[in-house]
């Protein structure tokens, strides 16, 4: 296990670097100059000069790039082209917002999702089934800001049992932090669910028509424990695989439906910078994005490791 | 360090104090007053006072100044004495000059244009040297053009996100977050002590309407500001809330760039002008697009200040038939198309522009721009024409800073102003008394209607929606034509 | 011929017609869905009864109304309308992005995939990188780059989804490169080019229809959540994201405003999503189903119980552990499709039984009707199966748990899928002992390695802490049987335990199971399709067909002289080396399926001394052995001539 850890710890490197020249290469390609962006026409031919000098836009972009790199190794990932707030600072600050939203989310996909495709799975064809089928084939056509809206409309307009906007830190209130991110997290966590209730329903079939499910019942163990200890323990395997995927989709998804909720967190750091084309902003949210997701996968891996003992390292 | 300092500080006035939250709809650019171009004040207020401020009737008072002498081009304003920034430095006249040459040399703000440099005569004599007589210049000292920033910060490069002021309070760096809000606690230095009465001081920034109606309607804030719109009109009829309507007004209006027609030649056409102006219908325009809020307006001012004209009421009123006759009379009657800037807040009301154009063939593109920079594109010639709000209250002679000289900020084609312009611009400036100023103001506002390359469209009140409790808070009060509250005094609700 | 053969039967008829039509009413009517979306933005001009863009200011934010079937937006404009002009945007997004991701995709999949090396290599990783951001801040770092809008939008998609067409293309190429034929038309000198068109697009037509299926709902997903976080459409252009857009902004005076955009969305993708799972499965099923097979026999069947075996039970053998009468299987609903039929045996103390016969003759689930393990759909409707003098039928779910593992257990063909793979074997086997048996930790693990031991495994202790993968067929097989044993059960069912092994290792579990029986003296059913095995093994043979009983003997009696011609075929086929695989080569034909047996001797249509009376149902007859077969006499003697 610290092997595979160890391993992909050292593959996040390699990603990091290609994933930020790609976006430092992608952003020296914008049409606009970055001076003339943050002064406007206003500013002075000498104004321009002393900009130019201070984002060190003069030099090459490889140099830059080397530049910035050296920073960005040490944590510090550049100044916002607006203001003088640090993008390591902003992104840091808006990053347990944006992943509170992205795991209560996963939390509520994989609940969901796991309960209903075990649900259907047991009785294939059954009215469960079929309910749950077309339940997620409806939610993955859902779109999670629309649902989102929904949500507000129902439960925080007209019901008021959530807030209809905004974020309250864990550190502040743990009752209201719950309280802020459930409306956002089931719109977010619907497509989600949907996607692995589909995935656990196939997985369990499958698995349910295994020998050793067969065997299992045979030597006349319970069905719960059959269902629970060696049906679900292997139907995860796959399940875990598309976990990682989905929750890369999460943290996507949490971009647009923040918007619904008025959220500030990455997402809304993100249509801001892209409005006003702020480089330094994109590239340290690709690049914290990317590491995420490296995260992820590596979590993942390690309980897909578990649960599969073919996948370990002897 | 900083937290350990704010924390104390918090609990020193916790027991009698507590917090107020404030949402602001657009989004906080810098917190460097001479950087700041126009919106956002509420987020510089707590930090930075100005020399003077405006009384509830709108005159002048003194607040960092103690009193003022205009002779000529000669202003003298002495200062008070025993205020220290919070930074712990001095203020004095030194630090006085300081700041007016550095907005001078930043050439962001309006009202110092007309500022030649300024001294310190002795240590709380402050001494300013104008370039042309500016009967406006106490009151542009009444803004971010008279805020006092501390000596050492005036050359910090991170000062927009970290203001050093005399104010009430200082702002909390540790506690606030980017983008979301900002935190204020009381300043221990503070020169009128009294005068603070909250622990804790928050502005929110909240740009979606919803969402920012939303929070007042949860209690997350106690008052915030509104543009007339459909969230604002919700607050209006909501019975646990209520919409505050300031005075000081904001007036929408269309300005035709290329009224000499360079690139549009239908814009140098005085009928096309007239007939745009004709065709709009202010009323519908008002309950649709602003719920009814706002009142027609055909000239740069509002009902009650002082260079308001009435006999220009009603000058461009809806008439689609004589609009019509105007353009075929004119050299353009198959009509044409132009391209107008365009930022989110002003989407809806462009549209609706778009569609009263286009019954008198007019085509009137809408071209997207990001937020916050509408102002500054509008000063170039990317666009033959524009769309802008003014504050009513804003001294008239700005009228003919930002729009009618030759150089005038929103004058891009470089337009020459007609001579009758010019002059009654020039007369106004001829006095510092109001009712002396007035009559050619008036003559003024009547000629620009003649040549109708500034389309009035409608006047909203400032407006704020605030809970039941602010609205009954006593200390709660709305600065003079201004979109922020006045801190000094300010206690929380309850 | 192997255990799961159950489930291999073919879905019963009715069930098969119900699943074609809902497939087609899927089918049908998300084509409607996604024609009638393609006539709304051809004739959007035409049917929209509004100008989207004509406002009136007068009439805003209305509710549905006889002008205005949908209601009006904030400025007036009719939603109707502009839904429908929707309706063009979207399908302008959707081929744009798709059509940008396959030009970009596919050609540039195809060169590295055939290219390889370098070249493969960095944009491989490349596309690693794009793949491991998400995919929405993709897009949103592209449209920086080009400025939002619906086109720019669209470009940006087109290249956040030309990842998986660049990767599909990629694989088809990566596979079909190795293919025999490419390789061939290589030696035959086409030059590069030719064969990657002339053989691959045709394979890699299949995926990509899925694939644009999946993209298409994906962007239309995408182009509404862009749209409404103000990157895509740009207003007053009406598209379903912007329009939504505009309803968030008025949810509190008119929540209808975010309905119909969010209907027309929602039912778009679903139509796309469902149009995309239909032609999945069609591409991956190769079209049809199966043969569709024939009812007739199905009715006709239900009755003359052959009257032997009914009227006549069997007498009870001496100390008898089970006994199974009249035993009939269906599958389906209703009266259902018989899949065994009239099934009756015993067997007692320490005897093994054989079940002989070959794959689809119902012997496997005659083990699995004991157990009530069969697969869904399939269940006993006659006779009994009465176990230490209990009929398994009779007993609740709970009861039979309590009887399997602890009287009756099995052992499956294939040690390897018996075994769950998630735990070790150890654990398998002490789970069963601690929650049958009432055994703690520690006394069920040490059990366990005492069985295991037992089974002839050296090292048991390491053993017990294997995974079933790291183990060798015959070791596994010998854990299952070591499993099965834990619980002292009096019927071992073994089903086909050595078909799955190597030819040595097949002895040493028979020798295994000949011990075990001498030790625990348990009864044993072994089913097997494998005379010689049987031979080895077994006291008594029962030869099965088609879901009933053909002849029953002591083993050295039905060597000797078999007297159905069904054994007798068996018999003549037996490999005479270990091979496995032939078929038996002198029986022409095929057991044929449950609900196509023939209606009177099942065997009559593959059988060489067929006469008439073969037309009508056969009884079993014998008392000491068993047969059916009305010219079982006659053939005997014939024989013996």
């Amino acid at each position: 296990m610290f092997r595979l850890i160890a391993h992909r710890l050292l593959a996040l490197v390699p990603l990091l670097l290609i994933v930020s020249v790609l976006t430092f290469s992608f952003t020296s390609l914008l049409p606009s100059d970055p001076v003339d962006l943050i002064l406007g026409d206003t500013g002075t031919q000498e104004q321009h000069e002393m900009l130019r000098e201070r984002l060190g836009l003069n030099e090459p972009v490889v140099v830059r790039y080397f530049q910035w790199l050296g920073r960005a190794a040490q944590g510090d990932l550049g100044t916002s082209f607006f203001n003088s707030v640090s993008v390591t600072s902003a992104v840091m600050q808006r990053l347990p917002v944006t992943l509170s939203l992205t795991f209560v989310s996963a939390l509520i996909a994989i609940i969901v999702g796991v309960a209903a495709g075990i649900a259907a799975a047991l009785r294939p064809r059954s009215w469960v089934d079929r309910f749950a089928t077309l339940g997620a084939t409806i939610g993955q056509a859902i779109p999670n800001f629309w649902f989102g809206l929904i949500l507000v409309a129902v439960f925080a307009v007209s019901l008021r049992w959530f807030p209809a906007t905004g974020f309250t830190p864990i550190s502040t209130s743990p009752w209201e932090w719950l309280r802020s991110v459930t409306l956002p997290s089931i719109a977010l966590g619907l497509s989600s669910s949907a996607a692995i209730a589909r995935q656990v329903r196939s997985a369990m079939v499958g698995v349910l028509q295994q020998d050793y499910i067969r065997a299992a019942r045979a030597q006349g163990l319970s069905t719960r424990r059959v269902i629970f200890r060696h049906a679900l323990t292997n139907a995860m395997i796959p399940v875990v695989a598309v976990l990682s995927f989905q929750i890369t989709v999460l943290l996507g998804g949490a971009l647009i439906v923040e918007q619904v909720f008025a959220i500030n967190g990455l997402g809304t750091l993100a249509i801001t910078a892209v409005r006003q084309q702020d480089i330094p902003m994109l590239q340290g949210l690709v690049l914290v994005m990317v590491a995420l997701v490296v995260v992820v996968q590596l979590a993942t891996d390690v309980i897909y490791g578990l649960l599969n003992p073919k996948a370990r390292p002897s | 360090m900083s937290c350990a300092l704010a924390l104390a500080a918090g609990q020193a006035w916790a027991q009698e104090a507590g917090t107020f939250r404030y949402a602001e709809q657009v989004k906080l650019i810098t917190m460097d007053p001479q950087q700041q171009s126009g919106s956002g004040v509420p987020f510089l207020r707590p930090v930075y006072e100005s020399l003077f401020e405006k009384g509830p009737d709108g005159e002048n008072v003194p607040l960092l100044a103690t009193g003022y002498e205009v002779d000529g081009l000669d202003v003298t304003i002495t200062l008070r004495e025993g205020v220290s920034f919070s930074n712990g430095e001095a203020f004095n006249a030194e630090a006085a000059a300081a700041n007016i040459n550095r907005g001078i040399k930043l050439d962001v703000i309006e009202g110092l244009r007309t500022v030649e440099s300024a001294e310190a005569a002795n240590e709380y004599t402050l001494r300013i040297k104008l370039k042309e007589p500016d009967p406006a210049i106490i009151n542009s000292l009444c803004y971010t053009g008279g805020m006092m920033i501390a000596p050492a910060a005036l050359d910090d490069p991170a000062v927009d996100r970290n203001p050093v002021g005399t104010g009430p309070y200082v702002y909390n760096a540790s506690e606030s977050r980017e983008g979301e809000v900002r935190v204020y606690t009381p300043n221990p230095t503070y020169w009128d002590k009294d005068k603070i009465g909250l622990a804790r001081y928050e502005v929110w920034e909240i740009p979606d309407d919803t969402a920012r109606l939303n929070s007042l309607r949860t209690g997350q804030i106690d008052a915030g500001n509104w543009l007339s719109n459909a969230q604002a009109a919700i607050i209006d009829r909501a019975p646990d809330l209520e919409l505050i309507r300031h005075n000081g007004g904001l007036n929408y209006h269309v300005i035709i760039s290329d009224r000499e027609g360079t690139v549009v030649p239908a814009f140098a056409d005085p009928l096309v002008r007239k007939a745009m102006a004709l065709a709009i219908d202010r009323d519908a325009f008002n309950q649709a697009i602003q719920f009814g809020l706002a009142v027609k307006s055909f000239q740069p001012y509002g009902q009650g200040d002082w260079a308001y004209d009435p006999s220009l009421e009603g000058v461009y009123e809806y008439d689609l038939d004589k609009a019509r006759e105007l353009m075929a009379q004119s050299g353009f009657p198959e009509g044409f198309t132009f391209d107008m800037p365009s930022i989110p807040i002003y989407q809806s009301r462009l549209e609706a522009l778009a569609g009263f154009f286009q019954e008198i063939g007019i085509t009137m593109n809408i071209v997207p721009l990001e937020p916050g920079t509408l102002a500054r594109r509008s000063r170039t010639t990317d666009f033959p024409a524009t769309n802008l709000v003014w504050n009513t209250i804003t001294d008239p002679k700005f009228v003919a800073l930002r729009y009618i000289y030759e150089d005038a900020a929103y004058n891009p084609f470089k337009a020459k102003p007609s001579d009758e312009l010019l002059a009654l611009a020039e007369e106004g400036l001829n006095s510092v008394e109001s009712e002396e100023r007035a009559p050619a103001y008036k003559k003024m506002a009547a000629q620009l209607a003649d040549e109708a390359f500034l389309i009035f469209v409608t006047n909203a009140p400032i407006l704020f929606g605030v809970s039941e409790k602010t609205a009954n808070n006593p200390s709660v009060v709305y600065r003079y034509g201004e979109d922020s509250i006045n801190l000094r005094g300010l206690v929380a609700n309850d | 011929m192997n255990p799961s053969s159950a489930s291999h039967i073919r879905p019963v008829p009715r069930r098969f017609r119900w699943r074609l039509n809902a497939t087609s009413v899927i089918t049908v009517t998300t084509v409607s869905v996604l024609v009638l979306l393609a006539l709304l933005a051809i004739f959007a001009d035409w049917l929209a009864p509004y100008n989207p863009l004509q406002q009136n200011l007068i009439k805003a934010l209305q509710g549905p109304s006889a002008q205005h079937w949908l209601g009006t937006d904030d400025l007036g404009r009719d939603v109707l309308s502009r839904l429908i002009y929707g309706c063009r945007i979207a399908i302008i997004a959707a081929a744009e992005a798709t059509a940008i991701a396959i030009i970009l995709g596919v050609p540039l999949g195809l060169f590295i995939g055939y290219k390889g090396g370098w070249w493969d290599w960095v944009v491989m990783r490349m596309v690693e990188a794009i793949v491991s951001i998400p995919g929405i801040m993709v897009a949103i770092v592209i449209i920086a780059l080009l400025g939002p809008g619906l086109h720019r939008a669209m470009i940006a998609l087109g290249i956040l989804f030309s990842t998986s067409f660049l990767r599909l293309a990629r694989g088809v190429v990566l596979a079909e490169r190795e293919e025999v034929y490419v390789r061939s038309a290589r030696v035959v000198g086409a030059p590069d080019s030719r064969i990657l068109l002339r053989h691959i697009l045709p394979n890699i037509a299949p995926p990509l229809i899925v694939q644009v299926t999946l993209t298409v709902g994906a962007v239309l997903l995408a182009e509404a959540g862009l749209s409404f976080i103000g990157l895509g459409v740009q207003p007053p252009n009406a598209s379903w994201g912007t329009m939504l857009n505009t309803a968030a902004a008025y949810m509190d005076l008119n929540w209808f405003l975010a309905i119909p955009p969010g209907l027309a969305i929602i039912v778009t993708v679903l139509s796309v999503n469902l149009l995309g799972d239909v032609i999945r499965d069609s591409i991956g099923r190769g079209i049809a189903v199966g043969p569709r097979s024939e009812t007739a026999t199905a009715s006709t069947d239900t009755d003359v119980p052959a009257a032997g075996a009914a009227a006549n039970p069997l007498p009870p053998r001496e100390d008898e552990v089970l006994r199974v009468e009249g035993l009939r299987v269906v599958v389906g609903e209703g009266a259902g499709v018989p899949v065994i039929t009239d099934l009756s045996f015993g067997i007692s103390r320490g005897e093994t039984m054989g079940l002989v016969g070959e794959s689809g003759s119902g012997k496997t689930m005659t083990g699995l009707a004991i157990l009530g393990l069969m697969s869904a759909g399939l269940r006993t409707t006659q006779g009994s199966i009465v176990l230490n003098g209990k009929d398994l039928r009779t007993l609740s779910r709970r009861q039979i748990e309590q009887v399997r593992g602890n009287e009756v257990a099995m052992v499956f063909q294939d040690p390897t899928t018996s075994l769950n793979p998630a735990f070790t074997v150890g654990s398998q086997i002490a789970e069963v002992l601690r929650t049958r048996q009432g055994l703690s930790q520690k006394q069920a693990w040490a059990r366990v390695v005492e069985l295991i031991d037992r089974v002839g495994i050296p090292r048991p202790e390491e053993r017990a802490r294997a995974y079933p993968h790291e183990l060798s067929g015959g070791m596994a097989q010998r854990i299952a049987i070591a499993r099965a044993l834990s619980c002292n059960p009096s019927l071992l069912i073994a089903d086909e335990p050595t078909t799955a092994l190597d030819v040595t290792v097949q002895q040493e579990i028979l020798d295994l199971f000949r011990d075990l029986q001498d030790e625990f003296g348990m009864a044993i059913l072994f089913v097997t399709h494998d005379l010689a095995v049987a031979a080895d093994i077994c006291d008594r043979i029962s030869v099965m067909y088609a879901g009933e009983m053909v002849e029953t003997a002591e083993v050295g009696a039905l060597f000797a002289s078999p007297r159905h011609p069904y054994t007798r075929g068996l018999l003549s086929a037996m490999p005479h080396a270990s091979d496995r695989n032939p078929p038996l080569p002198t029986i022409r034909g095929n057991v044929p399926r449950p609900g196509s047996w023939p209606t009177g001797c099942r065997f009559s249509n593959r059988c060489d001394f067929r006469i008439a009376a073969c037309e009508a149902r056969v009884p079993l007859t014998g008392t000491d052995r068993l047969v059916r077969c009305i010219r079982a006499d006659e053939l005997q003697l014939e024989r013996a001539s």
